[in-house]
């Protein structure tokens, strides 16, 4: 008996005469989950594809509308007047003392901190003492270091040892084009662990839910920075894996080849760990956001299962997964810490973000021209990307998606033999997702250059906490982000109250403004503080300190605005309407209505700044340079990890981490408990 | 106690027209209601009273201040929102006393004894003595509605202001709140806004109806007269049930004659006067159900025939629906009549009852000399 016989089973209970004109054989579904399960990933990047040629079809347009204005210029420059007499009437209206200097501080802020030294990054590629030219940019892409030189040593990805290890390598394809594939394999490996991993929890129950919930959560706790010098350890030569399965091949008496990664496949691993987390919880938001009666119609008209996943549940989170695609995308190729702590391998140094910190000596303040080039190369991937989803990362969708709990979200109970198997492919995989944390904290409590299997425990790295130089650091690093908070929330709740309550034009693009810190590479705003500020009141040689206080203020300044927004939105405008219509003056309403109520989100999200701030990377290590000792602790441990065993090096490095990482998961257990079912969504980006 | 004036009020929300050429008197201690469809701009109306809103064009006065410009906290109006906005972080007695503690008259304010005294007769008023320690989501929602009732009330506003206050209540408690707000009104002789879009709740306790479509106030008058003489198309068919013939002017006169679009002619009577009526202009009969009888009372009666469709038994009444030609009519007729589904139908309406209305919503009203939109109509031509 085979299934053919169930077959012609089936066909005898049906008659032909029964199947209606015009259908064929359907797939077994066997054939058509792996099948449909491509398309929906090749769907994805298509449906990131035209994001990116919409928001191109969008810059085109604003252009194409400036030059309509000179067609036509006695008309539209009257159509401009009044409407610019309109905005400004609208202006005055919406807009008291307060506003304004919310407003001009927004503004200011912004401006001189993160526009001006973009501009100047910008600028600085195209300006040299000679004049405007594109010298630099025709410098650039004819050098033999940054465009592919498809030489037959550069796919020599498989490169064996004398010792008998086996080392993988990434292709060299060039500085450019390196960083652009490595990014995109990155988004590749985040994509398909987040929105796995974010289906299986927002859309089964089973036991151990909350555990694996719990798990998942880590991985946002370190920047691959950190989670880098764990993997480094712990995927080496004579790591703790390769040493593992050293044993059990040993065991059975066969031989294992020690396999290491290096260059750029090692970057791949690690931001792929470490940053698929935006993917997970951007995608878990999305579905949980998903109204069940949208499924349910679906079941009730007879899909079920993958089916409906592929044609329901996928499609309506894609907006999200999208959105944690491109963030991957921006973060991995902006990241600064993974190639410096792979930089002995001469082909990690060969990546974007590296040559820009690379061509600035912070200590004498000296720029390789280059460098601004470089910088206005990963500025422009950044805001492609941020553009493309401008809208979703805006903090109008963004409260709105991130109201949780109006509805149950369908969850189902898998059968004992579904869970099973789920936890034969879960926990291999969550294994690896989480090498970056629990490296870490097994190197922090590692014997240095232990060759056991186990190697013995001891507290000895922690004692790089008793160095004077680090308590400075870590002291400075507070004191550091505590400003810096203080500035976020002061400016972030003022910019959430302007864009969600007065309606005034140029709402969009100051909502633009504000988020955009989340995409923009610090390392290029650091570039662009060296070029614009350096010997300067703002930044003194040997000074940094106040720019990298506001390099924090900027940067994590989102966090901060996206609460304090998210709060207003919860805040019914009636409220305060109430207390206006009782005879409260709108700065009254203020401080006696909305601060009361949104309070609560402002400081979880100042929380999530303040933290984010601690274990910012690319400013740090760029400002941080201009004089050791007014630099913050991420450049310190970056210190640590280069210096020489056994006071600095690898350990103590790890320790250093680890500190991080338990103030990191403090604040986020916080925010979850005052904020809930939104925390997720917020710690998204 | 105010009487408000709005002069050619105007609001759009950039392209959308919300309300516009709006001329209205609110008088003095009267509850007036705007009613409408969601959309049709009641709400909106409401906003640019209370001050939340500033119109694109026109003037508002409470008696002959000019508020147009003044902002919300300076309008000493009291408004009671649709889902009550009462602040979660506050007692009922401190959401009540937050009017008492922002007021000032030249530099004074209340004292802690008097607000204390003003929310507990607040309180009071409302029915609602001791609970003032409460927290909003502690209270039922009939108790929510009266806490905001009573904290409109607490200031002495001189307009109250109601944004579909029952709609959030069950049919019962809706009832009630009904008269509640009646009582109070009547007690304190405030001049009261009321916007609804239930026809029932807007003809029982109203002194005054404003009936709003698409943006425009298409009546504005008594519940009785809205009723009997509908000014528009729309007006009679939101109020009421109605049943419209179609038809094209066969003789004009104070009676006109209709020709019906099967061929019967009916007599009839247009509650809009001075509307000029042409020789074969399109227009339509509006027959109320009760106003179609079984025997006529006057030789004069119009006969309109038809087929029954189906006949629903309502308790004091026979609702029987039948087909004249393509058109549904509906009557009401007394319960022992026998009438039987499929059978031919004679029914008579006098004539002083068949409503004879133009074309069209407003742009009929603008074509009538004398109507405020008419002189409007002329500016924006000329």
């Amino acid at each position: 008996m085979g299934p053919s016989d169930l077959d012609t089973d089936t066909e005898k209970e049906i008659p032909p005469d029964y199947v209606p004109a015009g259908m064929e054989k359907a797939r077994p579904s066997i054939v058509d989950i792996p099948l449909s399960f491509l398309r929906a990933l090749a769907n994805l990047f298509m449906g990131l594809g035209r994001r990116v040629i919409a928001f191109g079809k969008w810059i085109v347009d604003k252009f194409l509308r400036f030059f309509k204005f000179f067609k036509n210029p006695g008309e539209n420059s009257r159509e401009l007047w009044y409407r610019t007499k309109t905005s400004l009437s609208a202006m005055r209206h919406e807009m008291d003392l307060l506003s304004w200097v919310q407003l001009g501080g927004i503004i200011v802020i912004f401006g001189g901190f993160l526009i001006a030294p973009l501009l100047s990054v910008v600028w600085g590629s195209f300006v040299t003492e000679t004049g405007f030219s594109f010298d630099i940019i025709i410098q650039l892409f004819s050098s033999a270091a940054y465009v592919p030189q498809w030489l037959p040593q550069d796919f020599n990805w498989i490169r064996p040892t004398g010792a008998g290890i086996i080392e993988i390598w990434g292709i060299d394809l060039g500085i450019i084009l390196n960083s652009v594939y490595v990014a995109i394999a990155v988004t590749v490996i985040s994509v398909i662990l987040g929105t796995t991993f974010a289906f299986i929890i927002a859309r089964y129950e089973f036991p151990g839910k909350g555990i694996l919930r719990t798990f998942l959560l880590f991985p946002m706790l370190s920047t691959p920075f950190i989670g880098a010098m764990g993997i480094k350890w712990f995927l080496g030569a004579h790591g703790f894996l390769n040493n593992i399965a050293n044993e059990l091949f040993a065991y059975f008496g066969l031989h294992w080849t020690r396999i290491e990664f290096h260059g750029l496949a090692a970057i791949i691993i690690v931001q792929g760990f470490s940053l698929f987390s935006l993917v997970y919880l951007n995608a878990y938001s999305s579905f949980m956001g998903i109204d069940p009666s949208l499924e349910e119609q679906a079941e009730n008209l007879g899909a079920t299962g993958f089916k409906l996943f592929r044609s329901v549940t996928l499609p309506l989170a894609m907006p999200g997964i999208q959105a944690g695609a491109i963030l991957t995308f921006i973060l991995s190729i902006e990241d600064l810490g993974t190639p410096i702590v792979y930089s002995e391998d001469l082909q990690a140094q060969k990546c974007l973000a590296f040559q820009v910190f690379d061509s600035i000596k912070a200590e004498s303040g000296e720029i390789n021209p280059l460098g601004p080039a470089i910088g206005m190369i990963l500025l422009a991937f950044a805001l492609t990307g941020f553009l493309a989803i401008r809208k979703y990362a805006a903090l109008r969708n963004y409260a709105s998606s991130s109201k949780g709990g109006q509805w149950n979200p369908r969850t189902r109970h898998l059968r004992r033999r579904s869970v099973f198997l789920m936890y034969l492919i879960v926990i291999p995989v969550l294994f690896f997702a989480l090498i970056p944390q629990t490296s870490v904290i097994l190197l922090s409590f590692s014997q240095y250059r232990s060759s056991a299997l186990f190697p013995p425990l001891t507290l000895d790295n922690f004692n790089i906490l008793g160095n004077r130089r680090i308590q400075g650091a870590i002291i400075r690093t507070i004191g550091y982000a505590g400003v810096a908070t203080f500035g976020t929330v002061l400016l972030g709740v003022s910019a959430a109250y302007i864009i969600s309550r007065r309606k005034i034009p140029g709402k969009t693009s100051l909502d633009l403004l504000v988020t955009s810190p989340i995409a923009l590479p610090g390392i290029v705003i650091a570039t662009g503080y060296f070029t614009l500020f350096y010997n300067t009141p703002f930044f003194p040689k040997n000074g940094p300190m106040f720019l990298i206080i506001m390099s924090f203020l900027v940067r994590k300044f989102p966090f901060t605005v996206r609460a304090a927004y998210a709060g207003l939105q919860q805040t019914p405008e009636v409220l305060e309407e109430a207390a206006q219509n009782v005879g409260a003056s709108r700065n009254k309403t203020f401080t006696s209505i909305v601060f009361p109520l949104i309070g609560v989100s402002v400081l979880a999200g100042a929380l999530l700044s303040f933290v984010y701030c601690v274990s910012e990377v690319s400013t740090s290590l760029l400002l941080g340079g201009a004089n050791y000792y007014q630099a913050p602790l991420t450049f310190w441990i970056n210190e640590t990890y280069a210096g020489l065993p056994p006071i600095y090096g690898i350990g103590p490095a790890a320790a250093l981490g680890v500190l991080m990482m338990l103030l990191q998961m403090i604040v986020i257990a916080v925010t979850n408990a005052i904020l809930k079912t939104r925390a997720s969504a917020m710690t998204g980006i | 106690m105010v009487e408000i004036t709005l002069r050619n009020l105007r609001k759009t929300f950039g392209e959308v027209v919300a309300t516009d050429d709006v001329n209205m008197v609110l008088e003095d201690g009267k509850l007036s209601t705007l009613l409408g469809p969601s959309g049709c701009g009641k709400t909106t109306l409401l906003r640019l009273i209370a001050g939340f809103y500033v119109p694109d064009r026109g003037k508002i006065f409470f008696d002959d201040r000019e508020m147009t410009d003044i902002p919300p906290n300076k309008r000493n109006t009291g408004m009671c929102f649709q889902n009550y906005a009462l602040w979660p972080h506050m007692t009922v007695f401190d959401n009540i006393a937050y009017g008492l503690k922002m007021k000032r008259v030249q530099g004074m304010r209340y004292t802690k004894a008097a607000i204390a005294k003003r929310v507990h007769n607040a309180l009071d008023l409302v029915r609602m003595g001791g609970l003032a320690e409460r927290t909003p989501h502690q209270l039922s929602g009939g108790q929510q509605q009266r806490v905001a009732l009573a904290r409109a009330l607490v200031i002495e506003p001189d307009v109250l202001l109601l944004d579909e206050p029952l709609s959030n209540l069950d049919a019962k408690l809706r009832n009630e709140m009904r008269e509640e707000i009646l009582r109070i009104q009547g007690e304190l002789g405030i001049t009261t806004v009321y916007v609804t879009h239930d026809q029932i709740e807007a003809l029982s306790i109203s002194d005054m109806v404003a009936v709003m479509d698409l943006g425009y106030v298409q009546q504005y008058a008594p519940p009785r007269e809205i009723y009997d003489h509908p000014q528009t198309l729309f007006v009679a068919d939101f109020i009421g049930k109605c049943t419209f013939l179609d038809g094209s002017i066969e003789s004009l006169g104070s009676e006109l004659e209709i020709r019906l679009l099967d061929g019967q002619i009916v007599k009839g009577i247009s509650p809009l006067e001075g509307y000029p009526f042409e020789m074969g202009e399109n227009v339509r009969c509006a027959v109320r159900p009760e106003d179609l009888h079984v025997e006529p009372t006057n030789s004069n009666d119009n006969r309109i025939s038809g087929i029954v469709d189906h006949v629903i038994f309502v308790g004091s009444n026979l609702e029987v629906h039948f087909s004249v030609g393509e058109i549904s009519a509906v009557s009401l007729l007394p319960p022992e009549s026998n009438i039987q589904k499929g059978s031919e139908i004679n029914l008579y309406s006098p004539t002083s009852q068949m409503m004879v209305l133009p074309m069209g919503g407003v742009d009929a009203l603008r074509k009538i000399p004398g109507h405020h939109l008419y002189d409007v109509s002329d500016e924006s031509v000329g």
